[in-house]
């Protein structure tokens, strides 16, 4: 079958960061650590944290539900491993902190592993209503796994003040280093077709668009495959698109896809779309095929330093530091630990981090790679070289913004609309005086969000 | 092996560009504009720009100094200020002049608002507004390059025939206008001569090609965008056409207007300074057109035959306004609309 694998369509700005993904494209996913202890975050997920449903001395088991909210927007954990219930306490979370979490000793090493999943010729998504289909979403607590960690059901659900009329299926993985989607695609597609036909069912939605960065070949060949064998319907369709950063920006492959513009401030709905990671499309499928809740997930590790990187299914809540003893340790010196990729990453000091449901790759940067970059350098003042503007995938004007920030005038930040930044670090990446552009606007954002805190409207 | 991680926010990498290169590429740009100086001007092209580089980056050191700020020459912007400077000067300008003007623009013309990035105005004008302010005679006194054509119209100060200097061609342009003469003073040996270089006129300025082979440089490393040059040339453009079209005794062709005096160089290099100028392209436009108009108001109706320099800084001027008044648009369109 010829299949078309260049990418024509693609949104204004973005870079070209260098991609090092060979470090880990071609190695099959394997299974993850077998831990003696996890770390269950109680909040992986934009919205509600969860309360803990057991307490320090229970036993619980692999896929026993931890963690619950009440509120609409939130998502369950559930225990990836037999255990006991060690204690519950604060650890560091990329995000947000020493937040709670529900550390679990293995009883005795019990995975779930994953065991493969086949797609019968005659799988029906008929079967199931999409009460059904939305209600094992829940139950398994899926949230985006490509980052953000927006509870899926939410966004699945059809919602009579936003119809939804395309789904826009997320296989760009435009971040340097990660290939845990690229292998996801390659090793799990008719899973992946399963859950994009049980996702399309319970949204309603009557097109599907899977978009893909031409720089993954063998993804949109794997992808076409799987649908001509499996999907007769021409309402599936794989898209092609440039590779450049960042492309898997919801907005921006949105705009690529459609050539049209998600209203700033406003989500994919408000125009008809609803975009889902291929992560989290796998993950419907085993959810409400199998009523498997999300328990693992495939992470990269990589980064040159790394001796064995590759793609683990890991347990959640594993924490950074056995995953990088389990693939050999590093063997050079390291100068950042990087929980994602290298552009929007997190990076940490407590190697003792847990694996989140949103956590993609686990990066060791070594001096040599960020040397590339500013990290030694020194930051020198800004010339207003405009190269920030050039990039900026949102249209925005980064540096003013930045200075804003750096001089402490919110209300300026804000009048060139730094509620608009989705932080993909472009302006950074290209600036010549080493400013951290995107950090003063994360900087700034959050200053935002604590002055509106107080000052209730 | 883990023991010294590091934490900072994202991105963790970046691309291999520093200020440095981007200055550097500024003064590559402004090599063939140097070696056609070089070639017309001799020795005159070196002893300028060499005092005009060497007081800049003394000035630019001293100031640091005084100010007790680290060390910032590293960053080449005070030598790309000196060669610009001495691109603009007349070549016969005594050495001490260029030197005092250097010192000027780089001390009040950049170190005084803070050093690089802070400046309002383009510094190698303001040292150049300077010494036209301060020394006018030296400055409108035009060398005759050393590869002169003999046909070319000359003046001295006393107005008649005379080997050493030479008149513009902006001059002769002014002569027509005050002769009513202008298409006879056009002929295409003039048009070449401009286009070489082989006219009277500041060290980088004269030669066309030269200039061009350098823009083109700069515009392939991206160091500078077409909208400030291509807005100067094509509001000068239009200007000049209009001019021309009222009137096409008085006034020369409008393609004269571009290939003579500081038009290219100011389009391409003084313009483009991206300290000085507009951040958006709208703003950019605006910006270019503001230039190319005021240098034409002030070829065209003014007293002097030259106008870059004073529209360049009038527009740097503008250039916060310019920067509040064309706002980007977020792609999303502006929130809550």
């Amino acid at each position: 079958m010829k299949v078309n694998t260049r990418g024509r369509f693609s949104f204004t700005g973005g870079v070209h960061p260098p991609e090092e993904k060979d470090l880990t494209s071609n190695s099959e996913i394997q299974p993850g650590p077998e831990v003696k202890e996890v770390a269950v975050m109680l909040s992986q997920h934009i919205g509600a944290v969860c309360r803990p449903l057991v307490r320090k001395g229970y036993m619980v088991l692999a896929g026993q539900k931890i963690g619950g909210s009440d509120a609409y927007v939130s998502a369950p954990v559930h225990s990836p491993i037999h255990g006991k219930v060690k204690e519950i306490e604060l650890r560091s979370h990329p995000v947000l902190g020493r937040s709670p979490a529900i550390v679990i000793e293995a009883y005795r090493y019990h995975p779930t592993k994953y065991q493969g999943f086949e797609l019968m010729e005659d799988f029906d998504e008929g079967k199931y209503s999409p009460e059904q289909i939305c209600d094992a979403v829940r139950k398994a607590g899926i949230v985006g796994m490509g980052g953000a960690g927006f509870p899926t059901r939410v966004k699945i659900e059809p919602d009579p003040r936003m119809p939804k009329e395309i789904m826009i299926i997320n296989g760009c993985e435009c971040e340097p280093y990660i290939t845990c989607d690229y292998r996801i695609m390659l090793e799990r597609t008719s899973q992946i077709i399963a859950g994009i036909k049980l996702a399309r069912k319970a949204s309603g939605c009557s097109k599907v668009l899977i978009g893909i960065e031409d720089n993954k070949p063998e993804a949109i060949k794997a992808m076409n495959e799987a649908l001509a064998a499996h999907a007769k319907d021409s309402s599936i369709k794989v898209v092609p698109v440039k590779t450049k950063y960042p492309q898997g920006g919801e907005r921006q492959l949105i705009k690529a896809i459609l050539k049209r513009n998600v209203p700033t401030g406003g989500i994919p709905p408000a125009i008809g779309v609803v975009v889902l990671n291929v992560a989290s499309v796998a993950a419907i499928a085993d959810a409400v095929i199998n009523g498997t809740p999300l328990t693992h997930r495939v992470v990269t590790v990589t980064g040159e330093a790394i001796a064995n990187p590759g793609n683990f299914d890991v347990a959640i809540g594993t924490s950074v530091r056995e995953l990088i003893e389990f693939c050999g340790g590093v063997t050079r010196k390291s100068a950042k630990v990087v929980v994602g990729g290298p552009m929007m990453g997190i990076a940490i000091a407590d190697l003792d981090t847990p694996v989140t449901k949103t956590t993609n790759a686990v990066t060791i940067l070594t001096g040599e790679e960020i040397g590339k970059a500013k990290f030694a350098r020194r930051q020198t003042p800004c010339i207003h070289c405009g190269r920030c503007l050039r990039v900026c995938p949102e249209n925005l004007n980064p540096t003013k913004i930045a200075h804003a920030v750096k001089n402490n005038l919110l209300d300026v930040a804000e009048s060139y609309y730094i509620s608009a930044c989705i932080e993909c670090g472009c302006c950074s990446f290209v600036c010549p005086a080493n400013i951290e552009v995107t950090g003063y606007i994360k900087t700034g954002k959050n200053l935002l969000a604590r002055q509106k805190k107080k000052i209730p409207s | 092996m883990l023991s010294d991680i590091r934490v900072s926010c994202a991105p963790h990498i970046s691309q291999r560009l520093s200020t440095r290169v981007v200055m550097i590429d500024v003064i590559i740009g402004l090599v063939p504009a140097m070696a056609a100086a070089g070639y017309y001007f001799r020795f005159y092209a070196l002893i300028l720009i060499s005092a005009c580089v060497i007081s800049a980056v003394a000035t630019e050191w001293l100031c640091n100094l005084i100010r007790k700020q680290p060390n910032s020459l590293s960053d080449f912007s005070a030598v790309v200020t000196g060669i610009i400077l001495a691109l603009s000067l007349p070549p016969a300008l005594p050495f001490w002049a260029a030197v005092i003007g250097s010192c000027f623009a780089v001390a009040i013309g950049k170190m005084v608002f803070g050093g690089l990035g802070a400046n309002i105005f383009n510094p190698a004008m303001v040292g150049r507004a300077f010494l036209t302010a301060s020394f006018g005679m030296l400055m409108t006194t035009w060398t005759v390059p050393a590869t002169v054509d003999v046909t070319m119209p000359k003046i001295s100060p006393e107005n008649k025939v005379d080997a050493r200097t030479q008149a513009t061609p902006l001059a002769w342009s002014k002569m027509a206008l005050k002769d009513k003469n202008g298409a006879k003073l056009y002929n295409e040996q003039q048009f070449r001569a401009t286009f070489t270089g082989a006219v009277g006129g500041c060290l980088g300025e004269t030669s066309v090609i030269a200039l061009l082979i350098g823009a083109l440089y700069l515009f392939i490393r991206r160091t500078i965008t077409f909208h400030i040059p291509l807005a100067v040339i094509l509001s000068a453009f239009v200007f000049a056409a209009i001019a021309y079209l009222i009137n096409s005794n008085a006034y020369v062709q409008p393609i004269f207007h571009l290939t003579s005096g500081g038009m290219l160089l100011g389009a391409f290099f003084i313009a483009t300074d991206p300290v000085t100028a507009p951040l958006t392209r709208r703003g950019m436009w605006l910006f270019g057109i503001g230039v190319g108009t005021i240098t034409m108001l002030i070829r065209i109706v003014g007293e002097y035959p030259e106008g870059m320099m004073f529209s360049v800084l009038l527009m740097n001027g503008m250039t916060p306004l310019i920067d509040r008044l064309c706002r980007r648009i977020p792609a999303g369109g502006k929130p809550g609309v």
